[in-house]
């Protein structure tokens, strides 16, 4: 949900200079590709929480908030202005009057009250329930007390006033894809599945299972002029290998690019300009469970950080499709401290601290991990005999991934390696380490440190941002300091592009999710594109 | 006859219920659930209070005895339950999927018969020839490589390096994606169709018939003609028929790495998601798809060989 | 084809075989697993790295030696397995006949129904990727062919009069079935397992590519090629070496079979789908 199309949207995603000159071209298809999965779960996207469906959403739906790539920050997406108390907590929204739903039904407040209800209902078991429970009265309507959610009141048609239960920025929660704003005005929800229906640029056309969805242009989509393009089809292609074979023989516009691929496409001189890159908010990382007697000392949990040649695997095996990790926040986080330096390399050190802990003969520890190339069982290879220099061996514990998330939130681990989101909201990204987190909710290394809350605890009641900013700061940099897990990396997303593609954004959430409304094709596509 | 057909329809019915007593059993206690893997990818953090609700919805909350019991009342009135994943009826989601299986099926085993059943037959009239000594080397060749392995070497050479063919998927459905995956699904029934057309041929020419004709004055192509190939053509029709029975379930690895949309593709990416209605499902239709071809062809078989009934 | 021929070229690749496995330690330039240098990553073939090195920089030629053992394993151990449980019901259930011989014959029914891949993938999803997990899945997935053969080649004895002469003389079953009918049905049986063999280093490979196969950092061909399967363009001999040793491993164990069976009985029709 990108609407902002802005000077800097262009340059930072690398269209020449000379198409700024060109006006949009109108018409034409574009070949995008669903690279998460060999199937669409569902199309009802209130259900899922997968990325892969919401590569269908972003064409179809919107929701309250929108994410501003460029800007990094939520932005108001259905509403023209808010109005909020001095409290923090009472937001009324003044709705978009020229927005309007696929069947023709014109957005008002009841389907945002519709919506979050909808969402919130324990009887579906949604993902987005916890994003909507910021809003005041979802406990109460989900336990069944009440009917409606107390913190949603519709003053008019066009305006809704939303009460939160804390002074949070709900823009985080509220652009979420899972809490899409659907029509109130269709009987059966079941056809949600099956034949969605939104607010977004397009229109859904056909799903053929397992193969591709498509939509096509909605003509009375809210901003004018927009979408440029008459079709897009989301092409399921899951395989790395046959996505690479796909984009050269240009059957598809664009290509998530994993690390062989992204060395590859930087050395052909066919491919390598049209990249685009950006940092994600994932930190890939090694957990360590203070059940495993070593990981209790501080300096054990050092010593393995700084043992490790990071940058190296970084570049060699990862082929910098990632930047080292120096810390829990990653480098696009307003908190992330530039000056901190992260864990040296230094075998040596790493050897003393363990001396100092008592485990100069070493000792051994199992990493579950799933076969993910990024941060699976191939780095756990890689990191084997770097460790096994200073005297710890590793032994890696394949899982597969639907295994690796049961094994680390039920506490069944010694350590693990996983990627997890540390953005774009850092206090969200934080709270992972508040002693009061349960450990099976993103706690997963149960640590513990009443420094650290007190910072926390601090931050979360702050309401000036430099000052919270700066609180979670302080709070990052103490956790990196205990060292609960390997601060491996930060994902560098890369997408390669047909050069006639323009309008591709650099969105640090998650890079696979373009702006289709924004996105155009130029005159040198290929001719069953135009 | 007709009885006969029946008998074998009923036999099979045991057979259905010991698979799906078994894939049950197999997988609850399989480790890993659907509400953990929502969360498997780290792009969002554990939910509990959300697995926790899922679990109840999805019933997993319920003792094993109940589940199966459950279970086991849908399935005698031929329901297969409803997805984790996309909370629709299983028997919709394997509709959506089997015609693309079918289809790569169909095509895989046109592939093999086109290329199999002339080669064995020559190879058998010339036993010891070269052309005998490339084609059986080729079948035992066939039977020993790696699928995806195939499939990667055909995919590299035909889409990317030739630029012939697309490299993946269905596309709109037509012909020119069916290509490669149905050359690699039907590399192996080609070898064995080869092999078995080779050996049956041989036993018919060896056969006392064959060489009555021959001292009948018959000439060679007459013989071929009359005698061993309308002999052979039961054993090459039957062993068609066992081969396209087994095909669907042998092309989990192909549908994977072409992203073929069948329903071998949807009973991986369930296992992995732990969407165990629809890996049940899978597996069953899978199961009863092979019973019941391998039953049409022995009744096939029985009409044209009655001695098969006795035994 | 020549009686001799695909038992002399099966016999010698599967010895290549053996051999590379048994004397990897010392053939071997390096660590399969531990010599790993991120610095010599992706390296081509040349004196040093006769066949080139991986993503994590270890030597492929020491890493497809090692393999030979783990696929070695996989064969030999599933098949035993195979052997063990498709002879014990073959053969008890010809001997005994009745309800015994029924079971056993809805159960080979079932087995045969459910595709091999797909239930070898339900038991390691259940078992969790590994080496021992994958000697169960396959040891459980093959016997029925093996049964089969064994309970009619058993059958077929039982109606020569070999069992009835050897009950008159009192003797107990069990040493009937060891000493009179195991000898016996031993030649076919033989001959499944060698092609059982085969297919078993192919069932690991496929495991692998579905992402539960025995899982690294041990060595084995199928977990290599998956790996491979990403880099072909950029470092083709990490995909070419693999696929060529499973591919040369598996036509020897085929051929071997094949030879034996023309061995031992050459009338006997092509082999069994």
């Amino acid at each position: 949900m990108f609407r902002r199309f802005t000077l800097a949207a262009v340059l930072c995603a690398g269209v020449s200079g000379l198409a700024l000159a060109e006006e949009p071209r109108q018409g034409g298809t574009f070949n995008f590709t669903a690279p998460y999965g060999s199937s669409f779960a569902t199309l009802d996207i209130q259900a899922s929480p997968n990325t892969q469906e919401e590569f269908i959403t972003q064409a179809i739906h919107r929701s309250l908030y929108a994410w501003d790539s460029i800007n990094n920050a939520p932005v108001l997406e259905l509403a023209t202005g808010v109005d909020v108390s001095d409290d923090g907590l009472v937001y009324t929204y003044h709705l978009r009057k020229d927005a309007r739903f696929h069947n023709g039904k014109a957005l008002t407040a009841d389907d945002l009250i519709y919506s979050y209800k909808r969402v919130a209902d324990p009887k579906n078991a949604f993902p987005g329930a916890s994003y909507v429970a910021i809003i005041k009265g979802v406990d109460d309507f989900a336990a069944g007390k009440s009917e409606d959610i107390a913190g949603l009141k519709k003053i008019d048609d066009n305006t809704l006033e939303i009460t939160f239960s804390s002074p949070v920025n709900p823009g985080f929660s509220l652009m979420q894809n899972t809490t899409a704003i659907y029509p109130s005005n269709v009987e059966d929800e079941a056809t949600f599945a099956t034949a969605p229906v939104g607010l977004g640029p397009f229109r859904f056309k056909e799903h053929i299972p397992g193969s591709q969805l498509v939509v096509e242009k909605f003509e009375d989509f809210y901003e004018e002029g927009k979408p440029y393009l008459d079709r897009v089809n989301i092409i399921l292609m899951s395989e790395d290998s046959a996505r690479d074979v796909a984009f050269r023989n240009k059957e598809i516009d664009v290509s998530i690019l994993g690390p062989t691929q992204y060395q590859a496409y930087q050395q052909d001189d066919a491919l390598k300009d049209n990249l685009l890159e950006v940092a994600e908010v994932y930190t890939r990382n090694i957990g360590f469970n203070p059940k495993v007697e070593a990981f209790q000392d501080k300096r054990v949990r050092q010593a393995i950080n700084h043992a490790i040649n990071t940058p190296l695997i970084v570049e060699r095996l990862v082929k910098n499709k990632a930047y080292p990790a120096s810390g829990w926040l990653p480098i696009s986080s307003p908190a992330f401290d530039k000056d901190k330096a992260p864990y040296a390399f230094d075998p040596d050190k790493a050897k003393e601290l363990l001396r100092e802990a008592g485990y100069e003969n070493g000792f051994s520890f199992e990493v579950t991990a799933s076969p993910n190339e990024s941060w699976g069982v191939p780095i756990v290879e890689a990191i084997l005999p770097m460790l096994q220099k200073v005297g710890i061996t590793v032994k890696p514990k394949p899982v597969e991934s639907s295994a690796l998330g049961e094994a680390v939130t039920t506490n069944n681990f010694e350590a693990f390696i996983w990627s997890n989101q540390t953005g774009p909201d850092p206090l969200a990204a934080m709270r992972c380490y508040w002693s009061k987190t349960a450990q099976s909710a993103c706690n997963y290394t149960s640590y513990s440190n009443p420094e650290f809350d007190k910072l926390y605890e601090a931050a979360r009641e702050e309401r000036d941002p430099a000052k919270q900013t700066d609180l979670l700061r302080q709070a990052n940099n103490l956790v990196q300091d205990d060292a609960p897990v390997w601060f491996f990396n930060y994902n560098k997303a890369v997408m390669a592009y047909q050069p006639w593609v323009h309008g591709l954004v650099p969105n640090a959430n998650e890079l696979a999710l373009q702006p289709y409304e924004d996105i155009w094709i130029d005159d040198t596509a290929p001719a069953s594109r135009k | 006859m007709l009885r006969f057909t029946i008998r074998r329809i009923l036999q099979i019915i045991p057979t259905i219920v010991v698979v799906a007593l078994l894939i049950f059993v197999i997988f609850s206690v399989v480790p890993g659930s659907f509400a953990s893997s929502l969360f498997s990818d780290g792009k969002t953090a554990a939910d509990p209070q959300l697995m926790a609700r899922l679990n109840e919805q999805l019933g997993l909350d319920k003792p094993v005895h109940q589940r199966f019991l459950t279970y086991v009342g849908d399935l005698a009135q031929l329901d297969l339950g409803t997805s984790f994943r996309t909370r629709r009826p299983v028997l919709e989601l394997i509709n959506e999927r089997i015609w693309a299986s079918l289809q790569l099926a169909v095509a895989a085993m046109i592939f093999a018969v086109v290329v199999a059943v002339p080669l064995g037959f020559l190879a058998a009239l010339r036993p010891g020839s070269i052309l005998d000594t490339v084609t059986m080397v080729g079948a035992v060749s066939g039977l020993s490589m790696p699928q995806f392995w195939l499939g990667l070497l055909l995919m590299y050479v035909f889409a990317l390096q030739l630029n012939w063919l697309p490299s993946f998927g269905y596309g709109d459905g037509s012909l020119r994606n069916l290509i490669l995956p149905a050359i690699t699904l039907g590399v192996t029934p080609l070898a064995l169709l080869a092999r078995t057309t080779r050996a049956g041929v041989l036993d018919v020419l060896n056969g006392d018939f064959v060489r009555t004709a021959h001292a009948k004055g018959l000439s060679e192509a007459q013989v071929v003609r009359r005698h061993v190939a309308r002999n052979a053509l039961v054993l090459i029709i039957t062993t068609v028929g066992l081969l396209f029975g087994s095909l669907i379930g042998q092309a989990v690895v192909i549908e994977k790495l072409f992203a073929w949309p069948g329903i071998g593709s949807l009973l991986v990416d369930s296992v992995a998601m732990r969407d165990i209605p629809v890996v049940q499902g899978t597996i069953l239709v899978i199961v009863v798809w092979f019973l019941v071809i391998n039953t049409a062809v022995d009744v096939i078989y029985a009409l044209v060989d009655p001695r098969i009934k006795q035994e | 084809m020549k009686l001799g021929f695909n038992l002399i070229l099966g016999g010698v690749l599967t010895a290549l075989v053996i051999l590379a496995g048994l004397l990897a330690p010392w053939l071997a330039h390096f660590d399969p697993v531990l010599d790993a240098d991120l610095m010599n990553a992706e390296l081509p073939p040349d004196a040093t790295y006769w066949f080139g090195t991986d993503a994590q920089g270890r030597d492929v030629y020491s890493r497809i030696l090692y393999g030979a053992q783990i696929s070695l394993t996989v064969g030999i151990v599933s098949q035993i397995i195979n052997t063990f449980i498709g002879v014990a019901l073959g053969m008890s259930a010809a001997y005994w006949g009745g309800w015994w011989d029924d079971i056993v014959n809805g159960l080979t029914n079932v087995m045969l129904a459910i595709p091999s891949l797909i239930f070898a993938l339900a038991v390691m999803a259940v078992l969790g990727p590994g080496l021992v997990s994958l000697l169960i899945a396959l040891g459980l997935t093959n016997w029925s062919w093996t049964c089969r053969i064994a309970r009619s080649s058993t059958l077929s004895l039982k109606s020569l009069g070999y069992v009835q002469a050897a009950q008159t003389l009192g003797y107990s079953d069990t040493r009937i079935m060891f000493t009179q009918i195991l000898p016996n049905i031993m030649g076919p049986v033989l001959v499944m397992a060698t092609l059982g063999m085969g297919s078993a280093v192919l069932s690991e490979a496929a495991l692998s590519f579905l992402g539960l196969g025995i899982q690294p950092p041990f060595p084995s061909w199928g977990s290599m090629l998956t790996d491979a399967r990403q880099m072909i363009q950029i470092a083709p001999w990490t995909a070419i070496f693999p696929g060529m040793a499973i591919f040369l491993a598996v036509l020897g164990f085929n051929l071997l079979g094949d030879g034996l069976r023309d061995m031992l009985d050459p009338h006997m029709r092509t082999r069994k789908l």
